[in-house]
């Protein structure tokens, strides 16, 4: 691997441009013919606990893994949120009743979804009515502090979709394997990987540096705009741009990932939330899961070609952005 | 796990799966665990409250095409979260959302009398889109095991990942019921 990444350096041509830096994959939903971003104006966000157990832990149990995994966003100093605990309530997460509630539903129907985050949009204004997280307590859970066998555990899906309830998308930041019993995660470099770890496992409960990123470029501290810096350019495919490649930031220093996509059609893509220095980008199509998981449907997502690395070590300047990256790829 | 995944990365071993919190199935998973396996067009989708106006929910009616699976009526019937009802709409993350010609094939949990929904949230909808070159129908290529093998990584990029044309989907399908690997 060092040899690789030394062939990599070698290989290096420096592109410093002071573009500022923007996009994400960020929430977002239709309303008519355009897009609603999915985030909050006024903080701190005011959560409800439902005063119920489920799957084997305690309402109290609950808020107090659901505090970490609040207290474990909003420590993150790049970005400007905060969160407050705002008692426990008989309300269900998936009522839309205007109250933002956490807490245990059971769906047995639903019985590969541990988790998720419901929102109600005003379509006129924009504006969060609520937001819900429902945790599935079909499954057994646990909130030990190493886990237990065959039990999910609550700290790691609540920082997951708190991380939806702060307005992050999914991240395509991990790897899976299939084996008899189904498929399942070898290992993830974002907590906002859509599929989750096996029962038992904690890995969830630290958010990584494609996690920081993305809420970052969300709510912007002025340490984000000042420390951190980007990497643009485009996707091309027989000179066409690709729409919904996955870019892949691989900093030499540090060995920290952060993905970003091309979000438009000529293949122009923003990674955000680079710490300063040397990158090495990679592109590949999510040509592996359920593409919806990421991008809107009526978007016309190419997978059809082959991941690539770029020819050239990319720099990211501090505070400022690199610009016109042009990677083309091939078609399968 | 890091260094792991960095060493997949910088191999091309870097792949993905679906929405929310999942627990993801295997194809075969998704084929036996649905009561009703269906291709056709959506004609209709209608938002409306739920559970004595608590939550939204969306019913979305399907012109049906061919049934791999259960019925076969004309038309199917089945619920997502989420939805639309005035100035208010309903999001859940990683549900799928419908609109009225949406062409796809669809793998359905039908228990009892109730609506049937969408197998594993959005693991059970396989769009259909057609390839502007030849004018084929065709569909993701679902993530399936073969039978006795140890575990597999699911490369992403992987040449041979090409979309599956619609035909041959079915006859996938039908394999899978049968009892076959493929």
């Amino acid at each position: 691997m060092k040899r690789l990444l030394t062939l990599l350096a070698t290989l290096a041509c420096v592109a410093i441009t002071t573009e500022p830096a923007s996009a994400y994959l960020k929430l977002g939903t239709r309303v008519g013919s355009g897009t609603v971003n999915l985030r909050w104006e006024d903080f701190p966000v005011r959560y409800f606990i439902t005063n119920t157990a489920g799957g084997g832990v305690s309402a109290t149990q609950l808020r107090q893994a659901v505090d970490r995994a609040f207290a474990n966003w909003t420590a993150v100093e790049t970005a400007s949120i905060s969160a407050e605990f705002a008692g426990f309530t008989q309300a269900r997460p998936n009522d839309d009743d205007g109250l933002t509630v956490i807490g245990f539903v059971n769906l047995p129907d639903q019985d590969r979804t541990l988790g998720a985050t419901s929102f109600l949009v005003d379509t006129v204004s924009g504006e969060i009515v609520e937001a819900e997280i429902y945790l599935n307590s079909f499954f057994s859970w646990s909130v030990a502090s190493a886990g237990e066998a065959n039990r999910f555990d609550v700290e790691s899906i609540a920082l997951h979709e708190i991380g939806h309830l702060f307005g992050l998308g999914h991240s395509a930041l991990g790897e899976t394997e299939l084996r008899s019993g189904g498929r399942r995660v070898l290992a993830a470099e974002a907590v906002m990987f859509p599929v989750a770890f096996s029962a038992g496992s904690t890995a969830g409960r630290t958010l990584r540096a494609d996690d920081i990123a993305g809420i970052s470029e969300i709510y912007p501290s002025s340490v984000y705009r000042r420390e951190r810096g980007s990497i643009s350019g485009r996707i091309t495919k027989s000179s066409q741009g690709v729409l919904g490649a996955h870019v892949v930031a691989f900093n030499l220093r540090t060995g920290k990932l952060v993905g970003g996509f091309s979000l438009n059609e000529d293949g122009s893509f923003v990674i955000a939330g680079l710490e300063p220095g040397a990158h090495a980008l990679r592109v590949e199509p999510l040509d592996d899961g359920d593409v919806e998981s990421f991008f809107d449907l009526t978007l016309n997502i190419d997978v059809n070609f082959r991941a690539k690395f770029h020819d050239r070590v990319v720099v990211v300047p501090r505070g400022g952005g690199t610009g016109d990256v042009q990677i083309r790829v091939q078609p399968k | 796990m890091r260094f792991l995944l960095l060493i997949l990365l910088l191999l091309g071993f870097v792949p993905v799966l679906s929405a929310t919190v999942l627990v993801p199935a295997e194809f075969r998973e998704i084929v036996s665990g649905s009561q009703i396996i269906v291709h056709g067009r959506v004609s209709d989708v209608r938002a409306e409250w739920i559970d004595g106006r608590r939550r939204i929910e969306s019913v979305i009616t399907l012109e049906a095409s061919s049934f791999y699976r259960g019925t076969s009526a004309g038309t199917v019937t089945f619920r997502v979260p989420g939805g639309q009802i005035g100035r208010y709409k309903s999001v859940t993350v990683g549900a799928p959302e419908f609109k009225a010609g949406d062409e796809v094939v669809l793998f359905l949990k039908a228990r009892g009398p109730s609506v049937p929904q969408v197998f594993g949230l959005n693991q059970g909808v396989f769009r259909v889109q057609v390839d502007q070159r030849t004018g084929r129908r065709t569909v993701s290529q679902p993530i399936v095991m073969a039978r006795g093998i140890t575990p597999q990584p699911v490369l992403r990029g992987a040449p041979d990942r090409q979309p599956l044309p619609l035909d041959q989907f079915a006859t996938q399908i039908r394999s899978v019921l049968q009892g076959g690997a493929r």
